[in-house]
C-alpha cells in the first residue's frame, strides 16, 4: 500500500520524463530499421546498467542538495586497481573488493570534506574527480591494463535464463537503492537533508553522518560499476569513465529529480538512464558521433526541464 | 509569609545567556504549570525565543538551573528536552516537504520492521493516524507535507509534538499565518490539551490572544524578567508599557488625512491562474486602501499580480492612467513597489549590508550613467537611514543582524530611495512588535501625506480598521465588498470574508 503511493504520487510529473522516453522511440524506431530488435533492446538495457549504477546514488546526492562530479573518475580508478589486482592476483574476489575499496575511499573523503568541513560538494568533487583521474593516468602511464581474468569478462557476456547478468546485477541494485530510500531509516533522512536539514538536528539525528553515508554510497556504487566496466572492455583504460557523471546528472535530471527541497524520484531516474540510453544507442545506429551524442544529450536535459517547468506552472 | 509547597512541573531559575556583544538573558527565572497556558510576552530581542531554545536545548545557557517537579536535572541538549516531555513548535516549521505527514511526525523515531534494518512504514501511518485523530485533525497521513496550507502544517507540528508524549508544549506566534477560523480551531485544540494536562507556553504579540488564553503571563524586556502575573492582575496598556518600558498607544490611532487625490492604481475584471478572477479595485493618492480576507483567500496573488510578478489571463491594470501588469521590472519603473509578506526570502538580501539592500531597487536612478559609485550610494542610504530612524550603527551592517522591524523599514527605504508612488505592502507588521508597529504605521501615514498611495493587506483586522481610509475584502480569490470608512469595522470584515 505505502508502496502504491510512492508511485501514485509523483504520477503527475510522469510524463515529462516518458513523454521524452516515448518520443525518442518512436522517432528512432521509425528512422533506423535495427532499433526495434530484441536484440537492439536487450543491448540499449546491457548498456544502460553502468549508467544506473552511477545514477542511482546519484540521485540520493542531488536530493540532499548535493553533487558528485567525482563519480565517473572513481569508477575509472576503481576499474584499473580492480583489473591490476586482478592481474597480479588472480582473484577475482580480491579485485572486486579493492574496486569497493577505492569507492570506500573516495567516497568517505568526499563525505567527510563537504559534511564536516563545510566545503562545497561542487568544489569538493571537482578536486577528488582531478585526483581521481590523475592517479588513473599516473598509476597506468596512459596505458591500459590488459590480461585479467576470463571470470570477470563473463560476468558482463554472461546471462541467466536468457536475461544478461549485467541487467540482473542492475535490477538488483535498483530494488537495493528503492529499499534503501524508501525504507530504512537513512533513507527517509534523504529526503530531509535536502527538505529541511533543521528538522533533522532537532529530531536528535547528526546531519553529517547521513550526508557522509550518501557520499559513501555513491563511492561504493562506483566501485560496483567498476566491476561492470572492467569486465565490459575486458581490460581497464584510463579514461573509460570519462564523462561518466554527465550522463548520470543528466539522467537524474531528465528523471524529474529536483536540486531542491529533497524532491526526488527513484522510477523517475530509472526512465531517465533509458532515455539517455536509447538516445546514445539510437544516435550510434543513425551513425552520430559519439561527440555530437553529448550535445543532444545536454538538449534533451534543457528540453526535459523545461517541458516540466512549464506542466509546473500550470 | 508562607510558601506553597507544590513545585511547578517545570522550573528555570536565574537563567543568563550571552552572546558576542549582547546579554541577551540576566537571571531569568520562569515556572511551568501542568495544565496551564503560560503567555510569554514581549518586544522583538526581549529574550523570549532565546530563553526557550534554552529550554529546549537549542541553546546551553552559560548559567542557571532546571528543576523537574522540584528535582535538580540538567538540560545539555534537544535530548534532554524530549526526555522532559519539552517540544517547541516554531515559527519556522521543521517539516520534510517531501515527506508524507506520517513519516514527518515520527521523524528520527520511525518504528523499525521486523525485517533488520528496514522501517515499517504501515505502523507509521496508523500510528500518526492515531496522533491526528487525538488532536481532531482529519487528514490522511500519507499526504506528502508540501501539499498541506501552513495552519495543515502546523497541525502537523502539533501532532509530532504530541506523539513524543510532549507534556510542555512551546508555541512561537502560532496564529500569525493563521486565519481567525483557524486560530478559533487552534484555540479549542489548546484547550483539550489543557485538559489532558500539557503545559502550553505561548509566544503572542497579539494582546487580545494573551488575554483570551492565558492563564498567566510572563514579561519580558532586554533579557530580563519584568513581571510574571495573572490576566486578571493587569491590563493591556499595562502590559505594553510593561513590555517597552514606556507608554506607548498599542493601538495606533489614524491621525486625520487630506481628502484623497487622482485615482493611481485601477484595477479592472484580471483574473490570474493562480487563483483569483474579476477583481475590480481602485486606490486614489494619499489613501490606503485595505485588502483583507482570510489567508488563502487570494489576496496576495492578487498583489503580485498588480505588480506584474504572476500572470493575469484577463481584465487590464492602469498605473496613473497607463496599462501595466506586463513585468514586475516594468511596474517598478514606473514606480511602484511591492513589499513581500516574507521579507527573508522576498524582499532582501540578508547577507548584504543594509546600505547595499536600500539602495538596490534605486540604482537606476542613482546612477544613471550604470557604474556604480560607492560614496553616492553610501550617502544615499544613510539619508534613508535617518528619515526612518533604523537602527543600526552604519550602513555597512549585515541586514541579518537587525531586528524584524528595523529589517521591515530597510525593504521600506529601498522604495523610498527609488522613488516609488504607489506601494503594496503584505503583511507589513508581521513578526513586529508593538512598538516598532506604531513606527511603521507612522512611516505609512507619512507616505500618502506625501501623496503616494497604499494597497496594505493584513489578517489582522484591527490594523486594517485603524490605518485604512476603505478596504476590500476577499473571499475564494473574489473581491466579497468594498468597506468605505463609515462602514469599516472588524464584523464586516468577518461577515464579508467568511463563506456563508
Amino acid at each position: 500500500m505505502s508502496t502504491l503511493s510512492l508511485v501514485t504520487a509523483p504520477l503527475a510529473r510522469v510524463p515529462g520524463v516518458a513523454i521524452a522516453l516515448i518520443a525518442l522511440c518512436a522517432v528512432f524506431a521509425v528512422t533506423s530499421p535495427g532499433f526495434a530488435t530484441p536484440a537492439n533492446i536487450t543491448n540499449i538495457l546491457t548498456q544502460s546498467t553502468i549508467l544506473l549504477l552511477l545514477a542511482l546514488p546519484m540521485t540520493l546526492i542531488i536530493m540532499t542538495e548535493g553533487l558528485d562530479l567525482s563519480i565517473g573518475a572513481v569508477l575509472t580508478f576503481a576499474s584499473i586497481v580492480l583489473a591490476i589486482t586482478a592481474v597480479t592476483t588472480g582473484s577475482p574476489t580480491l579485485a572486486f573488493l579493492a574496486a569497493l575499496a577505492v569507492g570506500l575511499f573516495f567516497g568517505l573523503a568526499n563525505g567527510v570534506l563537504i559534511a564536516v568541513f563545510d566545503i562545497p560538494p561542487f568544489i569538493t568533487t571537482l578536486g577528488t574527480l582531478g585526483i581521481a583521474q590523475g592517479l588513473s593516468l599516473v598509476v597506468t602511464d596512459g596505458q591500459s591494463v590488459v590480461g585479467i581474468p576470463r571470470s570477470i569478462e563473463a560476468i558482463y557476456s554472461g546471462a541467466v535464463v536468457g536475461i544478461p547478468l549485467p541487467v540482473i546485477l542492475a535490477a538488483l541494485a535498483y530494488a537495493l537503492t528503492h529499499t534503501l530510500l524508501y525504507h530504512t531509516h537513512f533513507g527517509t533522512y534523504v529526503f530531509a537533508l535536502g527538505g529541511n536539514r533543521e528538522a533533522l538536528k532537532v529530531a536528535g539525528i547528526s546531519v553529517r553522518g547521513m550526508l557522509i553515508r550518501a557520499y559513501i554510497f555513491g563511492g561504493l556504487m562506483a566501485g560496483f560499476a567498476a566491476l561492470l566496466m572492467t569486465a565490459r572492455l575486458n581490460s581497464a583504460h584510463p579514461t573509460a569513465g570519462i564523462g561518466m557523471e554527465f550522463d548520470a546528472i543528466a539522467a537524474v535530471a531528465v528523471g524529474g529529480t529536483s536540486f531542491e527541497r529533497g524532491n526526488g524520484w527513484l522510477l523517475g531516474t530509472l526512465l531517465g538512464v533509458m532515455t539517455v540510453g536509447v538516445l546514445r544507442n539510437g544516435l550510434n545506429l543513425l551513425a552520430v558521433p559519439s561527440s555530437a551524442q553529448v550535445a543532444c544529450i545536454g538538449a534533451l536535459v534543457i528540453i526535459a526541464l523545461f517541458i516540466d517547468g512549464l506542466r509546473g506552472e500550470q | 509569609m508562607e510558601r506553597v509547597t507544590v513545585s511547578p512541573l517545570f522550573e528555570l531559575r536565574g537563567i543568563s545567556k550571552e552572546f558576542p556583544g549582547v546579554k541577551a538573558l540576566d537571571n531569568v527565572s520562569f515556572e511551568i504549570n501542568a495544565g496551564e497556558v503560560h503567555m510569554l510576552v514581549g518586544e522583538n530581542g526581549a529574550g523570549k525565543s532565546t530563553l526557550m531554545k534554552i529550554l529546549c536545548g537549542a541553546y546551553r545557557a552559560d548559567q542557571g538551573s532546571f528543576f523537574q517537579n522540584g528535582e535538580p536535572v540538567g538540560i545539555h541538549g534537544p535530548t534532554d528536552a524530549r526526555k522532559f516531555g519539552i517540544a517547541v513548535i516554531f515559527q519556522d516549521f521543521t517539516l520534510v516537504p517531501y515527506l508524507d505527514i506520517a513519516q514527518n511526525i515520527f521523524l528520527g523515531r520511525e518504528f523499525a520492521s521486523r525485517l533488520p534494518g528496514l522501517i515499517d512504514r504501515r505502523r507509521i501511518h496508523a500510528e500518526a493516524k492515531r496522533v491526528l485523530d487525538m488532536i481532531g485533525f482529519d487528514i490522511d497521513p500519507r499526504i506528502p507535507v508540501h501539499k498541506l496550507g501552513v495552519a495543515q502544517q502546523q497541525m502537523v507540528e502539533i501532532a509530532k509534538a504530541l506523539s513524543q508524549d510532549a507534556r510542555i508544549l512551546v508555541m512561537d506566534e502560532p496564529t500569525a499565518t493563521l486565519s481567525d477560523r483557524e486560530t478559533e480551531r487552534l484555540f479549542a485544540m489548546i484547550d483539550r490539551l489543557k485538559k489532558k494536562g500539557v503545559a502550553v507556553i505561548y509566544i503572542s504579540h497579539r494582546l487580545s490572544e494573551v488575554f483570551a488564553l492565558g492563564d498567566r503571563i510572563t514579561v519580558l524586556r532586554d533579557g530580563r524578567k519584568i513581571a510574571s502575573l495573572l490576566p486578571a492582575e493587569t491590563t493591556p496598556d499595562q502590559l505594553v508599557t510593561q513590555m517597552v518600558g514606556r507608554p506607548v498607544d498599542a493601538t495606533y490611532t489614524r491621525p486625520s488625512r487630506p481628502t484623497a487625490g487622482v485615482v493611481v492604481l485601477e484595477v479592472k475584471n484580471i483574473s490570474g491562474p493562480s487563483g483569483f478572477s474579476d477583481v475590480n479595485l481602485t486606490v486614489r493618492a494619499g489613501e490606503i486602501v485595505g485588502l483583507c480576507g482570510l489567508v488563502g483567500s487570494g489576496r496576495t496573488e492578487v498583489a503580485r499580480a498588480i505588480f506584474g510578478a504572476d500572470r493575469v489571463t484577463a481584465g487590464e491594470i492602469r498605473l496613473n492612467g497607463e496599462r501595466i501588469g506586463h513585468s514586475a521590472e516594468d511596474s517598478a519603473r514606473r514606480g511602484m513597489a511591492l513589499i513581500p509578506e516574507n521579507r527573508k526570502t522576498q524582499g532582501l538580501a540578508l547577507a548584504r549590508s543594509v546600505g547595499d539592500n536600500i539602495v538596490l531597487a534605486g540604482l537606476r536612478k542613482l546612477f544613471p550613467s550604470g557604474f556604480f559609485v560607492p560614496r553616492r550610494a553610501l550617502k544615499a542610504a544613510r539619508a534613508i537611514i535617518d528619515k526612518l530612524r533604523i537602527a543600526t550603527p552604519t550602513p555597512r551592517r549585515p541586514v541579518a543582524t537587525l531586528s524584524g522591524g528595523n529589517q521591515q523599514k530597510v525593504v521600506i527605504g529601498k522604495w523610498l530611495n527609488a522613488d516609488a508612488r504607489f506601494y503594496i505592502f503584505d503583511e507589513p507588521t508581521r513578526g513586529i512588535d508593538v512598538g516598532a508597529k506604531a513606527e511603521i504605521f507612522r512611516l505609512l501615514d507619512g507616505l500618502v501625506h506625501n501623496g503616494a498611495a497604499i494597497l496594505m493587506i493584513s489578517s489582522e483586522q484591527i490594523e486594517i480598521v485603524h490605518i485604512c481610509d476603505r478596504a476590500y475584502v476577499m473571499r475564494s480569490g473574489r473581491i466579497a465588498g468594498e468597506l468605505a470608512h463609515h462602514e469599516l469595522t472588524e464584523a464586516n470584515i468577518v461577515r464579508l470574508g467568511i463563506h456563508q
